[in-house]
Order: C-alpha cells, then structure tokens, then sequence
C-alpha cells in the first residue's frame, strides 16, 4: 500500500518547482564552493597531498551544505503538503480507501526520498570538482568514497527530527507560513547550535558535533529522534478531522 | 414505511459539535440501494458535515454510522472501496491533466488502468484529458471530479452540491449526467443540494435537513402529495365560466391568467367539466397543477425569501 501511494505522489509532484530545488540545492552547495576555489586559486596555499585536498573540500562543501539542508528540508516539506493544500485536495485522498497513517506516512517518505536524491547529487557533484580540482592542481590520488558519503549523508540522517518535524507541520496547517518561519528558525538556531548548546540538543547534531567526536552519535540519535518525531505526528493527523 | 429495498446507509442519532455549537443534531438517514437521495438543506444546514462524517472524514461527536451493514468506525476501509465521493468544490492537481489527476487516485485505489478512459467517456472530457486541469472550466473541473468518484466503480456515490456555482448550462449537463448513472450502472446515489428545484428531477428520495436537523424524511412523491395540488382548466371564455362554477358551488379561482379549482376529488372535476359543456364551454385542457416542491421546502425549512 505504502509504495502505491509513494508512486502516487510521485505523480504528483510531476513538472513540479521541487525537482528543481532537488537539483539547485546541491548544485549551489558544490558551485559556491568552486567558486570560492576559482577567486583564491592563485594565491592559495597548496594543498600537501591529494588527501588533504579531499578533506579541505569536504568540509568546505559541509558547513555550506549544512544550512542548505536544513532550510532545504522545510521548503521541500512545504511544496510536497502544499500539493494537497492548495487545491483542497485532502478530503478526496482521505475519503479514499487508504489509511490515514499511510497518507501521512507517503509524505514523509516522499519528502524524505526528495532530499535522499539530493544528498546524493550532492556527493556526485563533490566528487567531480574534486576529481577536477586535483588534476588542475596536478595532485593524483585515490578517491575517499567513505569521506565522501559521510559528508553527503550524516548531515541528512542526523537531521531526521526536522524532516519529521516539518512533514507534520506542513501537512497539518493549511498555512504554510508557520512550518516555514519554523523552518528558518530551525536553521539559524543550528548555525550557532555549534559551540554554544549541550549534546542533547537536537539542532546541534546535523552538525555531527559532540563531545565523543563520533558523527555516528549523531545521527544515530537524530534517526532515533526523527522516528519518535513521525510517529507522534502519524498519530496526531490520524485523530485530527480532515479540513 | 420505506424498507422496500436493503438500507445501504443508516446513521442513528448522528451528531456533530463544531466550536461549541451543535451543526449536525441527532439525524437518521437512511438511503435503501439504488435511490438517489436528494440531501437538501439551505446554506450552513450541516449537510457537509454529515457527508464528512459519512466519508470518514470527520468523527461524529455522538451516534453511529452504518454504510453497508458496516460500522464506519471499524471498517472505514472496506466501506470506502466501494463508496465514491465529490465534497464540496471539487479538488483537483492543476498542474496535471485530466488523466494524470485520475491516475493518481487509481494508483491508490488499485483500479484498472482502461478505467481512466471509461470514466473520461462518462463525464465527455475524452477530448480533454490532455490538458492541464487549473485550464478548466469550472464545469468541467466538476465533471473529472465525478469521473474521479466513479473511478473505482462505487456502489455508493456521494455528490456534495455537485452543481454548485456552475451555469444553467452546467447544471443541465451535471443533472443529465447523474440522472443516466444509475440506469447503466446500478448505483446508489446521495446528493445534496440547496435547492430542490435542482434534485427534484432525479431523486427518488428526500432528505431535508435545517438547522442540523433532519426534519423530513421520504419519498419525492408524498413530498408532492403535501404540494396541494390545484386543477388548472383551459375553457373558452374562463372569467364567465369561474362565475359558472362559483354560481354552483365550486371552489374555483380566476387570477385573470387562469382558471383553478383547489383540492378536488374526481367526481367532483367530472360535475365540473360536464357542468362547463352543458353551458357550451369548450373544455381545451383539464390539467393537475403543483404548488412549487421549492415553496414547500422553503416552509419548512423555515428560511428566508433569499434563497
Ligand atoms: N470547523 C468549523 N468550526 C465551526 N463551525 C463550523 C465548522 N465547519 C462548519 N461549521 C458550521 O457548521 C454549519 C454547517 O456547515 P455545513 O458546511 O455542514 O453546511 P452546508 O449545509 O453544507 O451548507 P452549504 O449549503 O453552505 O454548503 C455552518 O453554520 C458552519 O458555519
Ligand atoms: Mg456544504
């Protein structure tokens, strides 16, 4: 039931503005970063060896990626609901026979999925700048797929309380004003999340900063989180009369 | 009574309090198999929020639904595979065509694919399905809403003032639509509307509901019988035959346009014609003539001229 209504929604969001975020998002990300490169390239200090190059590039790439995500995440979450909301459309997917956690469940994962296939246009542009940076700095060595992942995907499951959060936030207010401004909120709250909060707060983990100096830690509780998130929100939309 | 046929949708004491006010009120419908239920009410009577109730869409605040012999509480599912359903204005992806939007609902429903283009056939947009939805008109957005209702080959279609806002046009065209569904595919049909005029026509059965509550309940026909219908004749020279009739006792009407007796049996219409030919009358039409359905409701519903 579940994939048919994902295949649903992916009608849905045919020809629609969001595939163009998905590709813009991480194509800005990798294309600052590039740009940035192109302005200092004469003047700046060369890297030692290619690994070095690797993981300057990287977390170049991450602390841009970082904000795009998690504002990312809101307007992705706010276009796919917003399908539904502008034409009134949840009565007649709601009078049909699926069940109401599933139709919820659809826009999750669908939000979810749209951002999934961002992370990885994102490593895939990584990995052709850095492919083409390391031949115009005449420096050859072998790719690090797992730095490379972890840049593109860490952030992504450690921000899973947020995707779950404006899912459910997008889905049940007919305005979309608020899950947005939550949104943007969300995303400088976690800008300065860094130095300043505890551990245990949730807007520092997309980061991957914690005192263990283990990502996984992160995102193992922002998964953990994200799932306790959706399912509060499941619940919620279940017992809530359809507007 | 009207247990002739199976009841396919029963609600008992059915309720519904919305910001503290009471909008749906302890109503009983009950629709047998294959009526077409006119569900009338004026503005803000609580007819969509029964049918949300109905649909599952909203949760009664008290009283029960039953929609083939089956709780809507326990087996909403199984209910709504066979129920299809128009709420209001009718939703609708803009961006989409015409079979885009019914694909994605028959991907929820698990319909056949050849469905899509039965369903276009029916409401006449085949020659339209290609193009976007939000380029619609309003009449033809109506239309692929109830292509969308009939997608999953409903025993039960609801139809929430399906021909609200549309033109006389339109209306003809929505009326003339539903009033052939039945025929070809022998479904059970409840419609609401404001206005009766609108379902006089094609229901078999009326509901009527104010003020949240269902004050009448029954077939189109006793509705009829409570119009006092009046005899209208067309005789040559009807001003000198209205004295005629009265000279004799009749209880005839002459408003200068036409001649009418009230409430008559039938020797009393034949005493009345042969007393017209005796006096050389010419007696072109003798004719049964209703008061307005819409008169009657507009009585007991109890609102205003505005409507
Ligand atoms: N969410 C809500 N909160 C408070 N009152 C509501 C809500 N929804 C509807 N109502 C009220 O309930 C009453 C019945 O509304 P409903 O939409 O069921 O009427 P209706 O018979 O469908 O009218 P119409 O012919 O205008 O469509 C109205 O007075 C309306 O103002
Ligand atoms: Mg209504």
């Amino acid at each position: 039931m579940l994939l048919r209504i994902l295949s649903a929604e992916l009608l849905k969001i045919r020809r629609k503005l969001v595939w163009l975020l998905v590709l813009a998002g991480p194509l800005g990300v990798v294309g600052l970063e590039a740009l940035a490169y192109a302005l200092r390239f004469d003047y700046m200090i060369r890297p030692a060896d290619s690994a070095k190059m690797w993981s300057d590039l990287l977390s170049g790439i991450g602390s841009l990626a970082l904000p795009a995500l998690l504002i990312g995440l809101a307007i992705v979450a706010s276009m796919t609901a917003g399908i539904e909301h502008q034409m009134n459309a949840w009565k007649m997917t709601l009078a049909l026979p699926v069940k109401k956690r599933h139709v919820f469940a659809g826009k999750f994962l669908l939000t979810a999925l749209l951002l999934f296939v961002s992370c990885v246009l994102l490593a895939l542009f990584s990995l052709v700048f850095g492919l083409t940076l390391g031949s115009s700095l005449g420096l050859h060595g072998s790719v690090p797929i797992g730095g490379l992942l972890r840049e593109a995907f860490y952030p992504y499951l450690a921000a899973m309380p947020f995707i779950a959060l404006q899912a459910w936030l997008s889905v049940t207010m007919h305005n979309q004003a608020v899950p947005l401004t939550v949104g943007i909120v969300g995303m400088i709250v976690s800008l300065f999340a860094g130095s300043r909060f505890p551990d245990w707060v949730p807007y520092k983990w997309p980061a991957l900063l914690n005192q263990w100096h283990e990502p996984l830690y992160s995102v193992g509780a922002g998964v953990a989180l994200g799932l306790v998130v959706f399912l509060v929100g499941m619940f919620e939309f279940v017992r809530k009369d359809v507007k | 009574m009207t247990t002739k046929s199976e009841i396919i949708v029963a609600t008992d004491g059915l309720t519904k309090r919305l910001g503290g006010r009471t909008v749906v009120n302890g109503v009983n419908l009950a629709i047998g198999r294959g009526d077409i239920y006119g569900f009338l009410g004026p503005n803000g009577a609580g007819k969509t929020t029964t049918i949300r109730m109905l649909l599952g869409l909203a949760r009664p605040t008290s009283g029960h639904i039953r929609i083939f012999d089956k709780d809507i509480r326990k087996e909403r599912l199984a209910i709504l595979r066979k129920v299809g359903s128009l709420v209001e204005y009718p939703s609708y992806y803009g961006h989409l065509n015409a079979t885009e939007n019914l694909e994605a609902v028959r991907r929820l429903l698990g319909a056949p694919k050849s469905r899509i283009d039965e369903v276009l056939a029916i409401v006449r947009l085949t020659q339209e399905a290609r193009r976007p939805v939000k380029g619609f008109s309003l009449g033809m957005k109506q239309r692929l809403g109830i292509a969308t209702a009939l997608l999953g080959n409903p025993e039960l279609l609801v139809l929430d003032e399906p021909t609200n806002g549309l033109d006389p046009a339109g209306i003809q065209e929505i009326r003339e639509l539903i009033k052939s569904l039945p025929r070809t595919s022998g479904v059970t049909i409840l419609i609401s509307s404001h206005l009766l005029s609108e379902v006089e026509q094609m229901a078999t059965r009326v509901g009527i509901i104010a003020k949240g509550e269902l004050i009448y309940q029954d077939g189109i026909e006793r509705l009829r019988e409570q119009a006092q219908g009046r005899i209208r004749l067309g005789v040559s020279d009807p001003e000198a035959a209205w004295q005629l009739l009265l000279s004799y006792g009749y209880p005839a009407e002459w408003d200068r346009t036409k001649l009418t007796v009230g409430q008559a049996d039938d020797r009393t219409i034949a005493g009345i014609v042969s007393r017209l030919v005796q006096s050389d009358f010419q007696v072109y039409r003798v004719e049964e003539e209703h008061a307005s359905l819409e008169s009657i409701f507009l009585q007991m519903t109890g609102s205003e001229a505005s409507l």
